[in-house]
Parts: structure tokens; sequence; C-alpha cells
């Protein structure tokens, strides 16, 4: 269009007005110039026909344009801490507990989002007031969060095929499922019954609330673990602190059937039920090899998107099935796992050059069905196509990671693809009142009077704790060394100081 | 103090060859390389004051509270710091060492290499390592060591056709040091020897001729001329290597390690070590006050290699 002497003044005075009286911005949308989000993750496939069309139509209804940073995933921590800290210009950003959330919150760097979402009626229905309720710290709201389930329970996804053909075709216990993978080892040459990644080994024992080896947690998913900075120390506050008053916490270390499960993975390990490079081995190298047919079962987790690894196994096995194994002592719902419904995934809002009003009016553009396909599916048509009501057949290649920004429990699509096995736990997981709330559900504990120890931890459990979670040497041995180290470091500090926030929780709690 | 007499002639005369056009544009053509050292070298130093505050997100580098050498008791006072103070030094020294001697090695060989296209070849194959990524060699390494699932690979193949047991080698922390320095000379080796022959083409032919005319062999030659004219070269590289040798090549050895705590006794270096804890702290004041630490010793090191090389080889010294 070209730009007229007429046009030109038009747009003047309507800036001239815009600046000289704010109050009039919300007749010409709720605020303009462009959203940027940070986000982890690639630009998808075909991501600049998406924006630009999402762009016209956002322009169009809230006269601002969106903008994503995408940051690769192995520098995602350090750099978006960098930019908060460098104090660029953005309004949004992935964050999490185990990224930087709890220190960007404790040194004022994200805005304070309480009572936001009542002003945005999109967004307010797709939200649970749950979620909102059990992510709000200190009575603060400081992200919103992105989750497409209630709770997550992490569990095994496993080669159904073989399951089936080595005689398990159900698998709903502890027992059943050891049995399959020793079957496997003994009967199908080539292929490791479980494949463990580097990064998550803890939770092979360390119950949250149940660690995949951890039986007694199977039995008991009744204890929820929290950590200290992100990762670094995991630890258990007493269980029925709620009526004692007193939170009592303890290392990981110490929780009922935590050793017993390290002594199977060691097990494990020699019995090559395992693979032994786990420590050194990433995510996608596993998911790699699970699609050329090398494993029986990896890590999963209820978020309605395992059963997407089934295209890229066929290709290698045509014959291969799914199954998923969720880590109950018996059928779904026959156990109310506890949760704290604190999200994985929040966007914030930088306190230092966001702009608060722009970052929630995009949240509540995309807590529309419309605009949430459009951004998180691609084209209709060309991109994605319906399959029913809630399903969609992916037809390119395009990939927006929806989980850093516009996850919505009510909206998301189901891939047409995905098992029934897989449609049976995610349906399960969606309910929030399949869980039990943990009572320390919203506490985040403050690093800033450990900081040291803190840090020394992180390093402790890196050197002795993670060869345990992977089988890797002698357990006693390894955990003397383990509890030597943490001691060194200084253990004591650190619980004395848990004690004090975690009463501290508990008394403000009660008033 | 007296100045001598020829050496004040000298510089008189050089002082006066330089008009003052020339100085102006001796300045022209350094200021792009000093505008680069203010801007990427000196200026983002500012930042170091880092290293003695109580770093806030929200009162930046210079709103936040001063806290004294408090941030470098965490490195200084951890169990931990003699291992990895030794491992760095340590692994770094090995990779120096190897891969200057290797790249020496490779351009006295490629010297000798007479054809051509077959010499520019053969030049190209070794110096290729240098730009493959630390994940890519972390990978090949996997597989070459351990193979798919942890439990096999070519060398443990190689082993069996011996007779030899296998060997669980990201369990085996001893033989780290000498894995990495293998890696080391296989990405730095080529490159390294293409310096070195850099040096060797300005080496006079006449000596050479010289040589050969009393009757020397190719192999004399090289140990007696080409070896002792390269000894600044490899000097020179010795006090730039010594110089990075307490920053611990992260990334290579990120890479491969990973956060394999097994291997730690023998590979854990500074970087990696205040990576691994300050990664989910994100403590700036910290990780700026060790790398202070860092840049304090390799001043040290530096000084300490310029001063013995200035007193065995002072011509060749580059301050």
């Amino acid at each position: 269009m070209r730009l007229t002497r007429r046009h030109f003044m038009a747009l003047s005075s309507a800036a001239g007005l815009a600046t000289a009286f704010p109050g009039l911005a919300p007749a010409f949308g709720a605020s303009s110039g462009t959203s940027v989000a940070l986000l982890p993750s690639q630009a998808p496939t075909g991501w600049k026909t998406v924006l630009d069309k999402a762009n016209a139509k956002l322009m169009e209804e809230h006269g601002f344009t969106f903008d994503a940073q995408f940051i690769n995933w192995s520098n995602y921590a350090q750099q978006s801490l960098l930019k908060f800290t460098a104090g660029a210009q953005f309004d949004t950003a992935l964050q999490a507990l185990w990224l930087n959330m709890a220190q960007l919150q404790q040194s004022g760097a994200l805005a304070d989002l309480t009572g936001q979402i009542d002003k945005w009626p999109n967004l307010k229905k797709q939200i649970a007031p749950k979620l909102i309720e059990a992510n709000t710290w200190g009575g603060k709201l400081w992200g919103i969060p992105q989750v497409n389930s209630a709770g997550r329970i992490q569990h095994f996804g496993i080669r159904q095929d073989l399951a089936d053909k080595l005689g398990f075709p159900e698998i709903n216990d502890f027992e059943t499922l050891e049995r399959f993978f020793y079957a496997v080892k003994e009967k199908e040459s080539g292929v490791t019954p479980f494949a463990l990644a580097s990064q998550t080994g803890w939770q092979t024992a360390v119950a949250t609330p149940t660690g995949l080896f951890n039986q007694h947690s199977w039995e008991n998913p009744y204890t929820m673990q929290y950590s200290l900075a992100g990762s670094g120390l995991r630890f258990y506050f007493d269980k029925d602190a709620a009526k004692t008053g007193s939170s009592r916490p303890i290392p990981w270390w110490d929780d009922a059937g935590t050793v017993e499960a390290l002594r199977k993975i060691r097990q494990y390990y020699q019995d090559g039920i395992i693979n032994a490079d786990g420590l050194n081995v990433d995510q996608a190298t596993i998911e790699s090899q699970f699609g050329a047919g090398r494993f029986a079962g990896l890590w999963s987790i209820t978020d309605g998107l395992q059963s997407n690894r089934l295209a890229g196994l066929k290709k290698a096995v045509p014959t291969a099935a799914l199954g998923q194994v969720l880590p109950f002592g018996g059928p779904l719902g026959s156990v109310k796992p506890v949760q704290t419904f604190q999200a994985d995934n929040m966007i914030v809002v930088n306190a230092n050059g966001g702009d608060v009003d722009r970052a929630m009016a995009l949240q509540d553009w995309f807590s529309v069905q419309e605009n949430h396909d459009l951004v998180g599916l691609g084209i209709e048509g060309t991109d994605w196509k319906p399959v029913g009501e809630h399903s969609f057949e992916q037809l390119s290649t395009y990939s927006f990671p929806s989980y850093a920004i516009l996850w919505r429990a009510g909206l998301e699509r189901l891939t047409s693809s995905m098992t029934e096995s897989e449609k049976k736990a995610f349906g399960w997981a969606q309910d929030y009142d399949n869980f039990e709330l943990d009572t320390f559900a919203s506490f985040i504990a403050d690093v800033t009077p450990v900081k040291e120890a803190a840090a020394q931890m992180n390093n402790v459990m890196t050197q002795y704790a993670n060869p345990l979670f992977y089988g890797v040497g002698d357990v006693d041995a390894g955990l003397d060394k383990l509890k030597k180290a943490a001691d060194a470091a200084g253990l004591d500090v650190i619980m004395t100081e848990l004690t004090k926030q975690g009463d501290a929780y508990l008394k403000a709690r009660a008033s | 103090m007296t100045v001598p007499k020829a050496r004040a002639v000298a510089a008189g005369s050089r002082r006066r060859g330089l008009s003052s056009r020339d100085s102006l544009v001796l300045l022209l053509l350094a200021v792009p390389g000093i505008a680069w050292f203010l801007v990427f070298a000196y200026g983002p130093m500012v930042g170091l004051v880092v290293a003695f505050k109580a770093f806030n997100i929200r009162d930046g580098i210079f709103g936040s509270p001063w806290n004294g050498l408090a941030n470098f008791r965490y490195f200084l006072t951890s169990g931990d710091a003699a291992t990895i103070v030794f491992n760095t030094v340590f692994l770094n020294a090995l990779f120096l060492g190897a891969s200057l001697f290797a790249g020496l090695v490779l351009a006295l060989m490629l010297n000798e290499i007479r054809g051509g296209p077959y010499r520019r070849f053969m030049q190209s194959v070794i110096f290729f390592p240098y730009f493959v990524s630390p994940i890519v060699i972390s990978i090949m390494l996997q597989v070459i060591l351990s193979g798919v699932g942890g439990r096999g690979g070519l060398v443990n193949n190689l082993l069996s056709i011996v007779d030899l047991p296998q060997v669980s080698w990201y369990t085996e922390p001893g033989a780290w040091p000498w894995i990495l320095t293998i890696v080391k000379v296989w990405q730095l080796g080529g490159y390294t020897s293409v310096i070195f022959l850099a040096a060797i083409t300005s080496i006079s032919e006449e000596v050479y001729e010289a040589a050969a005319l009393d009757g020397a062999s190719r192999w004399r030659m090289a140990l007696s001329i080409t070896v002792p004219l390269l000894l600044p070269t490899f000097a020179v590289l010795v006090v730039l290597g010594v110089g990075r040798m307490f920053f611990g090549d992260f990334a290579t050895i990120y890479a491969i390690v990973q956060d394999n705590g097994v291997l730690f006794p023998t590979t854990d270096v500074i970087d990696t070590y205040v990576f691994r804890s300050l990664r989910m702290i994100g403590d700036f004041g910290t990780t700026a006050a060790i790398g202070l630490f860092q840049s304090v010793v390799g001043f040290v090191f530096v000084a300490a290699a310029v001063m013995v090389q200035r007193r065995f080889q002072k011509e060749s010294s580059i301050l």
C-alpha cells in the first residue's frame, strides 16, 4: 500500500494521541509493537508462513505482533538467564523450577501476574483454578502454567508387539514388567530390554511420587520429592507434616525403598537389562536407537506425545506396536498418587522491559482454538488436518514447541496415531480428581542462604549419585562415598535451612 | 645510564626514517586491531567486578552489593580443588605436549612428500579433524569405545579378536587422560603441522643444498637443520599454549565426559566443575570469580614460560 500524505497525517495523529493519552490506548488494541518470547528448540519448518498468518490476525484483533527467539535446548538455561541479566527487551520466556525460575523470581526479575488471569476470559476458561492455586508461590503468581494434563507420571513406554509375542499382553505390576524384561533379554537377540538416558537417571530410584525401579513407590505413590535449586539435592518432607506441623526433611537416599531400588538397578546393569552407557548417552540418541528397534522400552511421561514415536519405529520394525505401563501396583484408578500440580513449564513475563498487558493478551489469544491450532500445528490443510473433533493428522514436518508457550489442556488435539494404551493413560492424567495434592505442593526452596553448599551439592550428586542411578559400581561403597561427600559439602547446613523453610511454609499454610 | 653509541644511532635513524605521515598510516592500520581489543578484550573486563559482588539480576552488575572475596571461597574451600587443579594442568600439559610433538612430526613427514597433489591431499586429510565438532567426536568415541547400549564397540571387538578381555571404557577413569590425549592429537595434530610447515617454507633452500653437498641424508637434514630452525616456532606455540593451560579445554572434555561422575577423578577440570555446580544456581559472581582466578593463574604461567624462554632462547622470545 502506498503511504499518502493523508495516511501519514492520520497515523501521526493517532500515534500522538496514543502517546499523549495512554488511557486511549485500548481503543487501538491491548498494546502495540511486538511481543517477543524466548523459546527453547528451533524454528519449525515453515515458521515464517505460519507467523505471517498469525501476526495478520493478531494485529487485527489486538494491535501487536508476535515473534519468537528460538534458543537451542542445550544453551537455553544459560542464554535465557543472560538475557534477563543483560536487560534484553522481550516480553516472555519459558521458565521452570528445573531451569532458573526460582532464582529469577527471588531476584525480582519476573513480573507479578497475580490477578491477571481473571482479566482475560479466554485464558481463564482454559486454566483450571487448581492449576493456578498450585502454581502460586507465597500468595503470588509468577508465571502462566503451560500444561496439557493434571498430573505428570513417569512410566514405561514398551514395545507392545514384543510383550504380546513373549506372552505379556497386559503388564500391571512390577514383577510382570521385570519378567518381560528378562524374557526380552533371553529371547530377543540384539534388543536391550530398557534404555536409560543421561540427565534423567535420578528418576530410576527417586520417587516423584514413583521411581521407575523403586518397587516400594509403585505400591506407595504418596511421597513427593522436592529439589534444591532445580536439581542437585532431592529431598522429601515428612508425610505427616500437615498433622504434626513439623516438616522434618530427609535426603532422597533415606526414603523407604530407594536403596532397594539402587540394588535392583545395579542388578539390571549387570544382567544387561538396562544399557551400560546410560551415564553418557543423551535422550535424543536413545530415542533414535529405540526408533531403530534396539530397545524394548524407554522412559515416558503422561504428556500425550509418546505415541509420536510409533511412526519412526514402524519404519525399522513394520510390525511394531507401543504400550504404556504405568508404575502402580494395579490398574489405573486403584491408587491416588500425590502430585504438586506444579507446572513443569511456565511462561514468565520479564519485569525489566516486558509488557505485561501485551504478554497476557498473547496468552489469551493462544487460548482460542483457532489461534492455538494455527501456531501449534501450522496451516490447516498444509501442515495438518483434523481427524474427528479432538484429533489431527500431521501432514508436514512443522513442529512448534507448544509446551513452551501455548499448552492448554482443553485445546490440545491428540495425534490420530495415539495408541489406545496412551489414550487411556493420558485421559486419566488429565483429571485432577485422580490425584492427591501434596502438603508442600507450592513450596519453593530459597537457595540464597545456602548457595555455596547447594552449588557443591550439585557436584556431589553428579559425581557420586549418578553412577548409582545407572547401576555403575557397587551400591554400598557408592552410597558410603555419596554420604561422606554430601556431609563435606554441607548437608547439615542445607537440611537445617530446609527444615526452617519447610516449617515456615507449614505455618503460613495453616494460618 | 649510557646508551651504546651504535644502538643510539640506529634508534635515531629509525625515528628519523618514519615520517609523521607514515606514523599516521600505521596508526590507521592498527585502528581496527586496537578497536577489536578494546571492545572484545578490555571492555568486558569491567564485568570482572561481578567477582567481588553478591550479584542480583534486578540490580545488575553495578547495583549489586559488594561481598569481598566471598565468591572465591566456594571453589577454593571445596574438597575437590586440589584434584581439579591437578587435572586441569596435567591434562592440558598432555594435550599441549602431544599435539605439538605430533604436529612437528607430521610437518617433517609432509615436508618429505615430493608429489604436490598428494601432499596437498594428505594435508587436507590431517587438517580435517580440526573442524569436527566436539559433540560429533563424543558420538564417534562412544561408537568406537562402547558401541550401541554400552556393550561392545570397535576397540572391544579388536580386543576380543586377540583374546583380551573387554573393557568398560566409560567406567575406567585411569584410561581417560590418554584417550583424551589421543583425541586431541587427532584433532590438533594436522592444524599444528600446518603452522610448522609454514615455518619450514621460510628456511632457506641454500642451507639444505649445502648440507646435500656435504653428503647429509634427508633424515640428517631434518634432524640437524629443520628441527633446530623450528624451535623458535615451537617455543612460541608452547608459550601461547601455556597461557591457555588453566582453561581446561571445556568444549572437548565436557562433550565427551558429560556428567559421567565415574570419570571425574581423572577428567574433571576447573571449567567442567564450575559449569556443573553452577548451571542450576546461575550465580554469575562465583562464575566470574573462577574466571578471574583462571586468568590470573594463566597470566602467571605465561610470564613464567616467557621468562624461561628468554633465559634459554632470547632471540625468539615473543616479549
